[in-house]
């Protein structure tokens, strides 16, 4: 499907007016993948940004208009698991489709996502990466990038601090798996993502799985008219590669002829604005050796 | 057609949940636990059963996939112990405010620590107030007919609740007895097929579940809930009827009483130590006391009026506890049944008893003594303050 049919040859399903940041990226995510996956979804929604604005909703009000719930925040994958062998035993295909942040994801529901994985749950799982605990106040996770200021990172007035650890490589780990169909994505290459959900949509033997990179406005500091400059930046410095795993197999939807530096992406986001030349020469190296690294597997 | 068999209390389980025909299964193994889980996956490798089975990474998995599978329409089953029951808190507490009918067998077995993998329902007791129903049964007839019963229970319209059936790890699951096997039509007679109305996530009906809800709505579900947990009261009773005009066998209902009738003392019991104290009562009698039993089978809705009427008038009671209501300085059950009698207004003395705890032995001997305590308390009032421990010599 072209990106440009999307507005006028699917269904809009989550709700207009939910209450997302300004220039969220998560949000035009989440929209883009439901008009690709169509009506004949389940979606589960854990505690989160895409919870907390709505989109199961509040009270006797929905933000979708297909089933939704909120899985617990530590176990997306086999609730959906569950309800997957239910309509595969009665015959009944149906998409059962988890939209997670990246707590609920590399953190808290690690291993119900791992083990589904392995057990070959037919269900599409989509992590937004929005690195941290955004909805809850900008607290770290583990995939929030080394050095990063969050709440629970903090920075003294010298511009100490910071996160100490380096983002866990989530993708790689769930390419790892050995599932039928891994990819990143981002909001600012839509039509590489609706390439990349509706092969999600056709693994029939086994779990897809999705990574999305989606810089926060809020939790971040970027500014709401950058949010997909940002983006863009992340795939055009390598810092956040776009690539697919289909059965094993690496390719490169993306390969820059001359990355930016890093430091280009990092100069626009405040949570980075501590760092020095030194922390940025670092996650510059880390970058390169990790692009090196995807690069040798898509060549195999 | 119905057929006798010699059975451990595990296979029973397995069993009385494969006659009630589950959509889907999962399950993660835990002694004493286990062999429920290989039985159920031999059932289905043999073609006895087409359930869709899960064999999860934990039991939060394997409580997670059931809540799904539920939500999605199919009935469920799944069973655990001790360890893997605390793991699985947070969907179990969600399963039955979701008003899932999910059954799990809890093979009961001491929590740690220390270190301990044997009998005792202090796992199950300590989340007594999670919302789901929770059933203690003797022996393993009871366990096969109480599979069975449970989902009848659970679907009821006026119920829509979760449920566990308890037994004691090894003096159960490791048991053989004599166990009777209704046929599978009697069952399908006895079980219709399970078709939710209350919550589905269906793409052909979208619905949205759990949104975020406020105080007062969620006030209104905790209403509806406790209101479905005293309708369960009528429904266990009118299910053992049922089964009983069925399948020819009643376990009591909400409690089952032993020579209770004419009793001027009564001890309480739970689960697989009643046969030893029934023993005891008899005993007893034989030498003149006029010693009744009241094994307590429902503790999730806990039948108090019912409680208080067995043991209203009578001179003094005692409670046998396998487990321990820590800050009490007694067994949890000693302080539900006296909760009962205060509430119902029967002012008799009662005795606090604690045995049997990480799997030791409740025997004979230890329910003689108890009864003689019992009967001293009726005589010269009872220090409730101070639990009666029933040790074994080392």
């Amino acid at each position: 499907m072209k990106a440009i049919d999307l507005v006028s040859k699917t269904e809009e399903l989550i709700s207009p007016g939910i209450s997302a940041c300004v220039g969220c990226n998560v949000e035009l995510s989440l929209r883009v993948v439901m008009r690709v996956l169509g009506p004949n979804t389940i979606l589960a929604v854990p505690p989160g940004c895409m919870g907390g604005v709505g989109v199961v909703g509040w009270d006797m009000k929905s933000g979708a208009k297909v089933p939704v719930f909120f899985p617990l925040l530590d176990n997306p994958a086999s609730m959906l698991a569950g309800i997957k062998l239910h309509y595969d035993r009665l015959g009944e295909d149906v998409n059962v489709v988890a939209f997670a942040g990246d707590g609920a994801t590399v953190d808290a529901g690690f291993q119900c996502l791992s083990g589904a994985a392995e057990r070959g749950d037919k269900i599409i799982y989509i992590c937004y990466d929005n690195e941290g605990y955004m909805n809850t106040g900008y607290q770290r996770s583990g995939s929030t990038t080394k050095g990063a200021w969050t709440s629970t990172t903090p920075v003294n007035k010298e511009g100490i601090g910071g996160k100490m650890q380096n983002k866990k490589d989530f993708p790689m780990i769930m390419a790892m798996h050995d599932i039928p169909y891994m990819a990143t994505a981002n909001p600012a290459y839509v039509q590489d993502m609706v390439n990349k959900i509706e092969k999600a949509k056709q693994v029939d033997n086994g779990l897809a799985y999705i990574h999305i990179f989606n810089p926060c406005i809020t939790g971040w500091g970027v500014k709401s008219e950058e949010s997909i400059e940002v983006a863009r930046l992340a795939v055009q410095s390598n810092f956040a590669p776009l690539y697919e795993v289909e059965n094993g197999n690496f390719k490169l939807n993306m390969n820059p002829r001359n990355p930016k530096p890093v430091k280009e992406y990092l100069q626009k986001i405040k949570k980075f604005s501590h760092l020095t030349d030194e922390d940025i020469e670092e996650l510059q190296a880390d970058t390169d050796k990790k692009w090196n690294r995807l690069v040798n597997l898509a060549s195999l | 057609m119905s057929r006798v068999d010699v059975l451990n209390g595990n296979q029973a389980a397995a069993i009385g949940a494969s006659l009630a025909r589950p959509g889907v299964i999962a399950a993660y193994p835990i002694t004493p636990q286990t062999p429920i889980v290989e039985y159920l996956t031999q059932f289905k490798v043999d073609g006895k059963i087409d359930s869709a089975m899960s064999e999860v990474e934990s039991e939060l998995s394997a409580m997670s996939v059931l809540t799904g599978a539920s939500l999605a329409g199919s009935r469920t089953f799944t069973a655990t112990s001790s360890q893997g029951l605390a793991l699985m808190y947070e969907p179990y507490f969600r399963a039955s405010t979701l008003r899932l009918p999910i059954v799990m067998a809890i093979v009961n077995r001491e929590m740690i620590s220390p270190q301990t993998l044997w009998g005792g329902p202090q796992d199950s007791l300590t989340i007594r107030d999670a919302g789901w129903i929770q059933i203690y049964v003797e022996d393993n007839q009871e366990i096969l007919d109480m599979m069975i019963q449970a989902y009848k229970i659970a679907e009821d319209k006026n119920v829509l609740l979760p449920i566990n059936i308890c037994y004691d790890g090894f003096y159960l699951s490791h048991m053989s007895e004599r166990v009777e096997i209704p046929a599978q039509e009697l069952v399908d007679k006895f079980l219709p097929e399970y078709e939710p109305e209350h919550i589905k996530l269906d793409p052909k009906k979208p619905m949205a579940v759990d949104p975020l809800t406020s105080g007062y709505l969620l006030m209104e579900y905790r209403y509806r809930h406790l209101a479905a947990q005293q309708e369960a009261l009528k429904v266990i009773e009118e299910v053992d009827k049922e089964y009983a005009d069925l399948i020819g066998r009643s376990h009591g209902g909400l409690v089952e009483e032993y020579r209770c009738e004419d009793a001027d003392c009564v001890v309480v019991t739970m689960g697989s130590m009643s046969g030893a104290a029934k023993e005891a009562v008899d005993i007893k009698r034989e030498e003149g006391y006029k010693i009744g039993l009241l094994r307590l089978r429902v503790v999730r809705p806990f039948p108090s009026k019912r409680i208080s009427e067995v043991l209203k008038g009578k001179n003094c009671f005692g409670v046998v506890d396998r487990n321990v209501s820590f800050g009490w300085n007694t067994g949890i059950l000693y302080q539900e049944v006296n909760s009962a009698m205060y509430r119902h207004g029967g002012d008799v003395p009662s005795v606090p008893f604690i045995g049997g705890l990480g799997g030791e032995d409740v025997k004979i001997e230890h329910f003689l003594h108890a009864i003689e305590k019992i009967y001293e308390g009726a005589a010269d009032g009872v220090d409730c303050e101070q639990t009666i421990w029933l040790t074994n010599e080392r």
